[in-house]
């Protein structure tokens, strides 16, 4: 057997490792300074990867200062270490809502926020990959549990893809939440930390929805411009709810007490947005 | 040989399948323990082509268990004298073949080993080696995947696939119906040895490794010191029953499996990899099928062993020897 071409591969791929970590020293350092819970081979079960994220963070940093130029308040409600949820209203047609929180977290939190994705994202080619490589998980509820039990910082968006898809009109108008998250908490006693992010829902007005459903994606977003416009982003973190206090995790299973936990995140969240809203002077200020 | 308190240990154990790589490192590693009274090495091939150690304890019967009369005639004849009371079955058809004769090896064997076993006079326990194959990998499931994992019952799965299925079903079915038969399920991740029947292996072996363009999923590979390990705990937890997914010590992308075996790592569109693949298998007699591997070569798919460590005792232990980093 030839093996040259292989280790010629091989030998590539170590150079183009040793220079991305040479050209991402800053990032990577920052990225590594993280724990994460190596399965043994510099990754964890769900694929994430220091120096994969710290290419996302290179990459998203400029965007988060420069071109969003994030404001975000609250921040210290994020626990610095140990399970919590993050709960935030979804918009914007491309998920930069999700990045700018990421980046916030990863640099003013240092702690790794498992984005959460809709099921149709891991059959997506390229996105799923890079995705995962940045601590994107599938929002199954054993992927979740599996995380909150290993005392990760989880990022969801409960209205999920009728919240990125809204119509502009109904901008800052959270969707009906999905309540997963909510069972979620109460079952595992964990806390969720509203999220009310301003500043989304006009980076990128949708025009339309092209039904195209390639690799199960739920439409193709026709957007009014071909890149997000240099809105000003506000992150506001809310003090954390403790949905399962007074309750027994076996309280979980009643669909009226989770639909109670969810809709009172939503309140949450919808009073997050609407204080970003009055305190911001304008949609690029 | 350490066991837990209030685990029964056995006094002797049957191998099926011992002419396996695995079932002849379980005869070993059992003959260590000097309280075992017999082991009962079982396989297809004659003694003379088949790797086992010496030893006064050790009985091996060629026994094509096809057949229900030899398999009977085995129970209840060298494995009652033995006094066995525990029997191993790591027997599944190894090759990628079809038909019935293979299924009658995968399914029908292990039925008559469970209705045989019920009224035998001396066993009380099976250990079945299924794999973690059995699970469905699709999106929309989980990445870590736990015993309650759905199982692939499509119809349109590979005969490779449902027989492995249907195997494990069976023997989670009589978990707790047969009266005196304790049965235990090892759910073993991929075994990266070769002669084992490993799909991975067998891919692996190519000098080019094609994959689908835009995935690198996460896998999960066992080493034959792990999956031994777990089947000796399983032995020897008498009093324990249930399902158990052995995970391995590897858990690595699919483009650092190809790199770390030394291979050339191509991604293709991803509609092109069955008809190659399948071309491969009908030109070279390979036995990689795209078919059966195609959900866990997009989407991730990692054991969860948390309960084989609670209720067994086992952990990962050994990495794979990856031939790159071999010196």
């Amino acid at each position: 057997m030839n093996a040259q071409p292989a280790v010629l591969q091989s030998l590539l791929g170590r150079a183009r490792r040793q220079l991305a970590s040479r050209l991402l020293a800053e990032p990577l350092e920052h990225m590594r300074s993280i724990p994460f819970r190596d399965a043994g081979h510099g990754y964890d079960v769900f694929g994430y990867e220091p120096l994969h994220a710290a290419l996302a963070l290179a990459a998203l940093e400029p965007v988060y200062r420069h071109w969003f130029r994030v404001r975000s308040y609250g921040v210290e409600h994020v626990p610095a270490r140990g399970p919590a949820l993050l709960a935030g209203n979804h918009s914007g047609t491309l998920p930069f809502d999700g990045m700018m929180v990421w980046t916030d977290i990863v640099l003013r939190r240092r702690r790794l926020p498992r984005m959460v994705a809709d099921h149709f994202v891991s059959g997506m080619p390229f996105v799923s990959t890079l995705y995962a490589r940045g601590g994107v998980v599938g929002g199954t509820a054993g992927n979740l549990r599996v995380l909150l039990d290993a005392g990760e910082l989880l990022m969801i968006f409960p209205e999920g893809v009728p919240g990125i898809s809204k119509p502009f009109r109904e901008r800052y108008q959270l969707k009906e939440f999905r309540v997963g998250h909510a069972e979620l908490a109460i079952r595992q006693r964990t806390p969720v930390i509203p999220v009310g992010i301003v500043g989304a829902e006009e980076q990128m007005p949708q025009l339309a929805r092209v039904p195209v459903h390639a690799f199960g994606v739920p439409y193709l977003p026709l957007p009014l411009t071909p890149v997000p416009l240099p809105v000003r982003y506000h992150l506001h973190y809310g003090e954390p709810l403790h949905l399962h206090e007074g309750l027994r995790p076996e309280d979980a299973d009643d669909p009226q007490v989770v639909q109670r936990a969810a809709e009172r995140v939503r309140r949450a969240v919808q009073a997050l947005v609407d204080k970003g809203l009055r305190l911001r002077k304008g949609v690029f200020r | 040989m350490s066991a837990r308190s209030g685990w029964r240990a056995p006094r002797g154990v049957l191998v099926l399948g011992a002419s396996t790589p695995l079932g002849g490192e379980l005869c070993r590693t059992l003959l260590k323990d000097r309280s075992l009274g017999a082991v009962l090495a079982v396989g297809r091939e004659p003694r003379e082509q088949v790797r086992l150690p010496e030893d006064a304890r050790l009985t091996y019967q060629r026994v094509d268990i096809t057949h229900a009369r030899p398999v009977h005639d085995m129970l209840f004849g060298a494995a009652r004298d033995l006094g066995v009371d525990v029997v191993v079955h790591l027997a599944l058809h190894r090759a990628n073949d079809f038909g019935a004769p293979v299924h009658v090896q995968n399914v029908e064997s292990l039925r008559w080993l469970l209705s045989l076993s019920d009224r035998h006079p001396t066993l009380r326990r099976l250990v079945f080696r299924s794999h973690a194959e059995v699970y469905r990998v699709e999106r929309g499931l989980p990445s870590v995947i736990t015993e309650d994992h759905p199982l692939e019952l499509s119809p349109d799965a590979p005969q490779w696939v449902r027989d492995r299925v249907e195997a494990d079903l069976l023997a989670c079915a009589q978990m707790g119906m047969a009266a005196g038969l304790e049965i235990a399920v090892l759910r073993c991740a991929e075994l990266l040895a070769p002669d084992e029947g490993s799909q991975l292996h067998d891919y692996l072996s190519a000098p080019v490794c094609l994959r689908s363009a835009g995935f690198d999923p996460m896998l999960n590979v066992l080493t034959l010191e792990d999956a031994t390990e777990a089947l000796r705990l399983a032995v020897y937890a008498g009093g324990t029953q249930g399902t158990f997914n052995i995970p391995g010590a590897d858990t690595l992308p699919l483009s650092a499996c190809i790199r770390l075996s030394g291979r050339l790592d191509v991604p293709v569109p991803g509609p092109l990899l069955a008809p190659i693949y399948e071309a491969r298998r009908r030109l070279r007699g390979a036995q990689f099928s795209y078919r059966i591997n195609r959900g866990r070569f997009h989407l991730a798919a990692v054991l969860d062993g948390t309960s084989a460590r609670r209720e067994l005792g086992y952990e990962p232990r050994h990495r794979v020897d990856w031939p790159s980093t071999r010196r």
